[in-house]
């Protein structure tokens, strides 16, 4: 039976690669530090695989067809695509991808009644080339993405995130295997990419978000961070908070928060979270 | 709800900028024959003069996707070093001035880093 042997959550704004050195000083040590404990905390959990939960820029699927969920079934995945490579400031990279229990979510998924489409040739951008640049930089611990819609309406509800989350954790228990799994979610925090608030960050959301999170009671979470108020600290951005609530649902008690900035150089709130304790 | 409730799903220029971004023949294309890529896909007058004209805000106003929009600007301004100073993020600056404004003056509240 799987065990999952870390949960972690993280921001993963272009700009964390891309144009670093153009934040404030006291931001880039903050994340830095940040990022690297996480690194260490991820390396002293042993995981075999990372289960990676981010979200689709529409890059993998086109407007007109944007699965909720998408699982990277590849034997080895490659990025970051063609032309984002330049945006990102990031060399191509490989990670050994773990079909076995990739095809096994896609498939119990089903017959649980929770559809998830699946690519054998997923493409990167910055949701999962910046966080396996900082937490897997050599690319030696295997990779499951699974990737969500949070940007082409309908936007998902907090409820259903983590309720697919809940799915995913009796799935992943239920894999004949014994592999140690970690759980990364990427995305958020406050931001509107592309839209008219491009350059704001929502620094009270977002402060008011880790606090729900470091007091680790779920149901208060889902109950206060609705849709609605997500949309309205960043509208079409700070959605992809959803993948930290799935994530949410194979943790309990509080997060631990490493660190926050209001970061308007990377045009995004910025913070990464640990949460100490698994769910059963 | 938000801005990205705006989008129009059924736009065609949605639908060109995805097919454009993963294909370097058709990247290559986007400076030289940007008319001819607009008659491929169907756009209609209005979208491909939005895009020719890099109109952040009308481009915004008639659906395009707000993910697109700062992608359609990479392809004309290029990609590299896209911080606040690149002239993708001055285009957004013309766009929207009183957003961007509260954006200074948050900035200069929490210090400023280099733009």
């Amino acid at each position: 039976m799987a065990q999952v042997v870390a949960a972690m959550a993280l921001t993963h704004s272009p700009g964390l690669t891309g144009w670093f050195d153009r934040a404030p000083e006291n931001q880039r040590r903050e994340a830095r530090g940040a990022l690297d404990t996480m690194r260490e905390r991820l390396r002293a959990a042993r995981p075999d695989v990372i289960l990676l939960f981010s979200n689709d820029h529409l890059l993998n699927w086109p407007i007109n067809n944007t699965p909720e969920y998408t699982v990277g079934i590849g034997a080895e995945h490659a990025g970051p695509a063609d032309w984002y490579d330049e945006w990102l400031a990031l060399e191509k990279y490989r990670i050994p991808g773990h079909p076995a229990f990739a095809r096994h979510l896609v498939n119990e998924g089903a017959r649980r009644r929770l559809g998830l489409a699946y690519l054998r040739d997923m493409q990167f951008d910055d949701g999962v080339s910046v966080p396996m640049h900082y937490l897997n930089p050599e690319g030696d611990i295997a990779l499951v993405p699974v990737t969500m819609n949070c940007t082409v309406p309908p936007i998902p509800t907090p409820e259903r995130a983590y309720q697919v989350g809940a799915t995913f954790r009796e799935i992943v228990k239920g894999y004949p295997g014994a592999e140690r799994v970690a759980v990364v979610a990427t995305g958020g925090l406050s931001h509107e990419p592309g839209g008219p608030r491009y350059f704001w960050v929502d620094e009270e959301f977002d402060r008011w978000f880790l606090e729900l999170l470091a007091a680790g009671d779920h149901a208060a979470l889902l109950r206060e961070c609705t849709l609605e108020r997500m949309e309205a600290a960043g509208s079409g951005g700070t959605a992809e908070l959803l993948a930290w609530m799935v994530a949410l649902a194979f943790t309990t008690g509080p997060a631990e928060v490493l660190a926050y900035m209001p970061a308007i150089a990377w045009r995004s709130g910025t913070g990464m979270v640990v949460w100490p304790h698994a769910a059963d | 709800m938000g801005n990205v409730e705006r989008c129009d799903k059924t736009l065609p220029l949605n639908e060109m900028i995805f097919y454009v971004r993963r294909d370097a023949a058709l990247r290559a294309r986007w400076l030289t024959d940007l008319a001819g890529l607009a008659r491929e896909f169907g756009l209609g007058q209005a979208e491909y003069e939005a895009l020719r004209d890099r109109d952040v805000r009308r481009l915004n106003e008639m659906g395009v996707h707000q993910y697109y929009i700062p992608q359609i600007l990479r392809l004309f301004y290029g990609a590299s070093a896209n911080s606040n100073a690149h002239p993708a993020l001055e285009a957004y600056r013309k766009a929207y001035p009183e957003e961007a404004a509260a954006s200074d003056r948050l900035q200069a509240r929490l210090g400023r880093g280099q733009g």
